[in-house]
């Protein structure tokens, strides 16, 4: 039995779960920029998995908790994001529920606009199935907390299509019942914890609760869980007075200090910093060839372009840039598509910081030739070479050397690289389980990883033949490799401008070309890894994790996710593992083929 | 035929051995090293541990070659051009398996038959002997036959077996003299940072190492 000393201590440990009650300092700065709902525990609820590191970081937990869980925390974690909205429905057919269920506060639905919505100015769309959870500080940093599957908002799709409230749970409309469900939980847990680690930005999830018929709760996590779609409403609407006050309210949030001084220049500032870190992610989505459904809506991604949704988000192991997700009414953007889609959301930024200056909309088309979109381009090619540069394998100071004073040797490589990475299957456009793909035929890690092996071995070039064997995946066929002039004069371009690079960082070093070839072996082995998670990898580990649920426990689960991760983190200076053992365990064995299987895949 | 079995350890515990394969053994400039991992699983950490132990042996060059994973034949025909290669510790039955999936066993021998150094630590070590029956013992510490594979077979390069990571104990001892009465074979053991160096009809030992052979114990010096 507990001592009453020990149950207190354990209460005041876990204390800070209490100010996750629904209260945020956006609901009294932008009034119209939600739907408030009561709520009521949710009975049945099972712990599937929690982030301990994230929740040591947010200061949920004191900084020497143990990745254990106890009964204590756990039904502190079920009370607090276990709940269900008593929403429209619910009040229109007074359902009552005993009044000891009831939560204190009042959860926010939050508005943004959604394309798939038929009103294409946000006025009925925003969380559809989501309640925003709180706003937590520790340590200088803040986090917004949400939590997907909490009950039927009125601003999901499916009310607005069919002009009716629904019941949560209503198994008639299956998007619009508002409940999540455990597998897709459990595949953002896994893929955003991989990200992360890899320094993808995006949302990371905190919590997963089952429930009963594999529903959930997943509760997820960002400094600032706030869209573009959910400033382009206000905008798309011509309500300046919403689109104030959202945009002031992120002002004060992200840049206190700007505020507080009152810049004049305040918006230029902000635009600024939108377009870099767009430009950014769009290069790197594109060069690590994450799919990320980007379009017009400013859906899918946060102001600071980290991933939000994992519904679609996939990893491509090479590049299958027309891959389309089949959205039954609609198909998706493709990632050589995914740039536009991002520049078109500065542009709409433009027009939005124009029209709060303003105080009157100018078409969106008069800002196409705005000078923050050329710095957009600008940007976007900085980190097309910068990521190449570092895909090379070469450490911090040869890619600043070449990147700052031999800029066009990565350039004209950058040409090389992307036509073989560009090429394609001569079968063409084919479908796929969940839409539509042409395969890419070439693996550019592969390369990246082989070729400074072979030179610091050969001291030479390596044949045409050699090179088309080493790049060639699993969906080149015979009739797709043929060597004609052009792709004979590209590998030999190839060859050419990578052996100037590697010379070139010689001499501006001091080391010898074999020194530097092999150092970029070493960084490129773990850069270039051949076993990269791809989407359908995640797809499996994540059934295998939820069979193996209920005996690993939650915190089985969690070291599992993190030797995963761990697996699965590019960072070529990561340390030596302490007494690593042989794959760890039979899961990561598992875990290991699938990788390995899937690896060149969607 | 140039064989190096280490017993196990790190750079630092195997300095004295690597010494005598690059300067005794090897004996050639510009050196040429394949590293070949028993799993690719985070084995780019090994390799770059590798890298520092030999380099402080002033060799330069090195190729990292999974075997358990996709690999062309032009990383292969590279790896097989070395002057040594090197077979990594690890799981002894996940490693022979992947050699035998990888169909490599007839290139190794062919390696070492036109003048190539094979050296093997640990599993590595013990795969380059007749079979891998030392893997799975002594119970507190043996590797584990996850997949159930029942041909033990190996490359069948010297007529001894090998036991690794050896400690001159009674525990290890009672287990190493009961399987030296089921196997017609002598047992070499070999403690962390000790091995065997054999260079065509010679066999030399590299620190205190021992052999078990029908129920006896025998130090070599």
């Amino acid at each position: 039995m507990q001592t009453a000393k020990k149950v207190k201590k354990e209460q005041s440990t876990y204390k800070k779960f209490d100010s996750i009650d629904g209260s945020h300092p956006f609901k009294d700065s932008v009034p119209k920029g939600f739907v408030d709902y009561p709520a009521r525990l949710r009975k049945g609820g099972k712990l599937a998995y929690f982030n301990f590191d994230l929740a040591r970081e947010m200061g949920l937990m004191p900084k020497s908790h143990p990745d254990k869980l106890n009964k204590e925390l756990e039904s502190k974690i079920l009370e607090t994001f276990g709940i269900v909205i008593i929403n429209e429905y619910d009040k229109m057919n007074s359902k009552s529920f005993p009044q000891k269920e009831i939560k204190e506060g009042t959860y926010m639905a939050t508005r943004y606009l959604q394309m798939q919505h038929e009103d294409k100015t946000g006025r009925t769309s925003g969380d559809g199935r989501s309640v925003w959870m709180g706003h937590v500080k520790h340590r200088g940093k803040s986090w917004d907390i949400s939590s997907c599957g909490t009950g039927a908002t009125c601003l999901s799709p499916a009310t607005s299509k069919y002009n009716k409230f629904f019941e949560t749970g209503d198994p008639s409309i299956s998007y619009g019942c508002g409940y999540a469900e455990l597998d897709e939980g459990m595949a953002t847990a896994l893929f955003s914890d991989i990200f992360h680690e890899n320094h993808v930005p995006t949302e990371q999830t905190l919590a997963v609760i089952q429930y009963e018929k594999n529903f959930s709760i997943n509760v997820r996590v960002h400094e600032c869980l706030l869209r573009p779609s959910h400033f382009f409403g206000y905008l798309k609407q011509g309500d300046y007075k919403s689109l104030n006050q959202i945009t002031e309210y992120y002002i004060h949030s992200k840049y206190p200090e700007l505020a507080k001084k009152k810049k004049k220049n305040i918006y230029e500032l902000i635009l600024q910093d939108i377009c870099h870190d767009f430009a950014k992610v769009a290069a790197l989505f594109e060069d690590e060839y994450i799919f990320c459904w980007l379009d017009w809506d400013g859906d899918n991604i946060l102001m600071d372009g980290s991933i939000i949704d994992y519904g679609s988000i996939r990893q491509f192991g090479l590049y299958h840039s027309e891959y389309r997700y089949d959205d039954v009414e609609r198909f998706s953007t493709s990632l050589a598509e995914q740039k536009d889609k991002a520049k078109y959301i500065v542009q709409t930024f433009c027009q939005l910081f124009d029209y709060l200056e303003k105080k009157e909309k100018t078409p969106i088309n008069e800002f196409k030739n705005h000078k923050v979109l050329k710095d957009f381009d600008q940007h976007f090619e900085d980190y097309k070479d910068q990521n190449l540069l570092h895909k090379i394998g070469l450490n911090s100071e040869a890619k600043e050397m070449i990147f700052t004073k031999h800029r066009k040797l990565i350039t004209e490589f950058r040409k090389d690289f992307s036509y073989f990475e560009k090429t394609k299957s001569k079968k063409g456009i084919i479908k796929v389980n969940d839409g539509i793909t042409w395969d890419a035929i070439f693996c550019m890690r592969d390369m990246l990883r082989e070729l400074p092996q072979i030179y610091l071995s050969r001291n030479e070039n390596i044949s045409d033949q050699e090179f088309i064997e080493i790049l060639r995946s699993n969906y080149a066929k015979e009739e797709d490799l043929y060597l004609n002039s052009y792709r004979h004069e590209k590998i030999k371009s190839f060859q050419n401008h990578y052996w100037k690079i590697i010379k070139k960082v010689s001499k501006e070093t001091n080391k010898n070309t074999s020194q530097v070839l092999l150092e970029v072996t070493m960084r490129s082995s773990v850069i270039n890894k051949a076993e990269r998670v791809t989407g359908d990898a995640i797809t499996l580990i994540t059934d295998m994790l939820l069979k193996k649920k209920e005996k690993l426990g939650v915190d089985g689960i969690y070291r599992a996710i993190k030797k995963i991760t761990q697996f699965q983190a590019f960072d070529p200076k990561m340390k030596t593992l302490p007494k690593k053992k042989f794959f760890q365990t039979d899961l990561m064995k598992n875990v290991f083929e699938i990788v390995k299987d899937y690896r060149e895949g969607l | 035929m140039k064989l190096v079995f280490y017993g196990g350890g790190d750079e630092e515990d195997n300095y004295q051995l690597d010494t005598l394969l690059i300067k005794n053994l090897c004996n050639k400039r510009k050196i040429k090293m394949t590293f070949i991992p028993s799993s690719s699983y985070m084995s780019h950490l090994d390799f770059r541990e590798f890298v520092f132990q030999y380099q402080a042996h002033n060799v330069e060059r090195f190729i990292h070659f999974p075997i358990d994973v996709h690999f062309t034949e032009v990383l292969k025909k590279e790896a097989f051009s070395a002057d040594i290669i090197h077979l990594s510790g690890g799981n002894t039955y996940y490693f022979l398996q992947s050699l035998k999936k990888a169909k490599l066993f007839k290139d190794l021998k062919a390696f070492i038959k036109r003048g190539g150094i094979l050296t093997g630590l640990s599993a590595g070590a013990i795969i380059m002997t007749p079979e891998i029956n030392t893997a799975g013992f002594p119970p507190f510490d043996c590797d584990e036959n996850e997949d159930n594979i029942t041909n033990l077979s190996s490359l069948n390069l010297v007529d001894f077996e090998f036991f690794p990571h050896y400690k001159n104990s009674k525990r290890y001892d009672e287990h190493l003299l009961a399987y030296s009465l089921q196997t017609k074979r002598k047992i070499y053991a070999s403690p962390d940072g000790n091995g065997v160096i054999i260079d065509n009809n010679d066999t030399t030992f590299c620190g205190r190492n021992y052999i078990f052979y029908q129920g006896k114990k025998i130090v070599v010096k």
